[in-house]
């Protein structure tokens, strides 16, 4: 369907996409990952020229659209994009925003376009607000909005750049459902994302994008399980990965909280277990600031470079690992607890599969085990 | 973290609201301090908007208890949410409340 060769971009003296080489096949799914600033929203923007590449062929059904005579509008047409921030016409409403594309690009008549705009809506749970403007709609219900509108263009492929990532959290699961339900339904896609979770159930092929080129590309299990090169690696495991520095006993207790939050909602946990999380993370350091030893604590803690709270999540069989290390000239937490009230550690044991301790490179290490049911 | 107090002929009200955490629990423990001080012949703790609860709440919440247990009174929970009543379960607070 669509043939990529030796696809390059320059920005004036910066290189953002070095030579890809990719086919997309009629019916995949492909997600798009890796680092911020490594030219994937770029290479989403040139397959539909939204960005002149420098260099390279682009061939949709065997015609190369970098050729002078490749009229961009039919192009446009066939290739639906959705971009971060929606760009709906915020002086239309939403049904006339399904519909001005198709009756004026198309030439459709305006009632045919109604009633397909209002199938789309429903398609998207949106059908009661067909007479509403942009404004008076949600970030959530926006980019439904916007997915429908592509829709009624009716392409052969549809572009998603980053489609969640200016929304709130509580947003983003509404979007990635219609997202989902157009996979199912065998769309081609081209999705640009940082929703791992998303991405492993929703696509057939993940490609890895770094510094520019495709650095690896496999299977959702390829790339999320086995990765093969380091830099992919690195990735994957950051992206499962939650670490936070407490320096002192004067820690941004909510800055922390809602860092942690804002991990867990990523990876779809659900308010109870992102509570259970925060609960156990509390009353770890709980523990560790004693409060009748609070200044000493707070002297060994500071002097030994802090405590290094990690949280690293499993997506294959649900495991979440919280770890703290700090110095060990602090005491043992574990121990420690058992001459305070008990109720720190009895909530951590009630939370938590295990609670242990050991000295990794002469630091103290807290592990617990918890899963997500 | 918000705590409303309502005192009626036949019983003193506390509404918790919000999330009781180790930060905020010391503001906390300073708002219920005035019904600590009364007779607590029947407090009601209102938790139909209390979020979460970590050690430092439950330590309050034994506190009150067991002040008004010492002046012979009753303090009851009402409208707890399952997932914070969960706290109370695995630290074994449970049967120590009465819960409506």
């Amino acid at each position: 369907m669509i043939k990529i060769e030796h696809l390059s971009k320059n920005f004036g003296d910066l290189v953002v996409l070095k030579g890809i080489n990719i086919e997309i096949h009629n019916g995949e799914v492909i997600s798009i990952i890796g680092p911020s600033g490594t030219g994937k929203s770029t290479f989403l923007r040139c397959i539909n020229l939204l960005e002149t590449p420098s260099s390279g062929v682009i061939k949709i059904n065997g015609e190369n659209i970098l050729s002078p005579k490749t009229k961009v509008n039919d192009l446009r047409q066939k290739m639906g994009m959705v971009f971060q921030n929606f760009n709906l016409f915020e002086h239309l409403t939403v049904l006339e925003n399904l519909t001005i594309g198709p009756i004026k690009l198309l030439g459709k008549k305006k009632e045919e376009a109604q009633n397909k705009g209002r199938e789309l809506l429903q398609m998207v749970g949106l059908a009661a607000k067909e007479n509403s403007y942009p404004e008076e709609l949600s970030g959530g219900q926006k980019q439904r909005v916007a997915i429908a509108r592509c829709l009624s263009m009716e392409p052969e492929i549809i572009l998603f750049d980053e489609p969640t990532s200016s929304l709130d959290p509580t947003m983003v699961s509404e979007v990635l459902g219609v997202i989902r339900r157009l996979a199912q339904e065998g769309m081609t896609m081209v999705i640009v994302t940082h929703e791992m979770s998303f991405a492993r159930d929703v696509s057939s092929r993940i490609i890895y994008m770094d510094d520019g080129i495709i650095y690896e590309e496999g299977t959702p299990e390829e790339i999320f399980d086995h990765p093969k090169k380091d830099k992919t690696r690195t990735f994957i495991q950051r992206i499962r990965n939650f670490q936070y520095k407490i320096e002192n006993k004067d820690y941004d207790f909510y800055g922390m909280n809602n860092a942690i939050t804002t991990f867990c909602e990523k990876h779809f946990f659900k308010a109870q277990q992102i509570q259970s999380i925060l609960l156990v993370v509390e009353e770890s350091l709980q523990l560790y600031f004693d409060k009748d030893n609070i200044i000493q604590r707070n002297e060994i803690i500071k002097s030994g470079g802090g405590i290094n709270l990690s949280i690293d999540y499993s997506e294959k069989d649900g495991q979440i690992v919280v770890s703290f290390v700090t110095t060990n000239d602090l005491p043992s937490i574990i121990k420690g607890a058992e001459s305070s009230d008990g109720i720190s550690m009895a909530i951590i044991s009630g939370m938590t599969e295990s609670v242990e301790e050991d000295e990794i490179d002469g630091r103290l290490r807290l592990i617990m085990i918890m899963h997500l049911i | 973290m918000e705590v409303k107090i309502e005192n009626t002929n036949a019983e003193t009200m506390v509404k918790m609201i919000g999330r009781l955490d180790s930060m905020n629990s010391v503001e906390v423990e300073k708002a219920v301090a005035p019904v600590m001080e009364s007779d607590m012949k029947n407090v009601i703790i209102d938790c139909s908007e209390f979020d979460y609860i970590s050690s430092s709440g439950l330590r309050i919440f034994l506190t009150m208890l067991k002040e008004a247990k010492k002046k012979g009174g009753k303090l009851s929970i009402r409208n707890m949410k399952a997932e914070i009543k969960s706290v109370f379960d695995i630290t074994g607070f449970t049967p120590l409340f009465i819960f409506e």
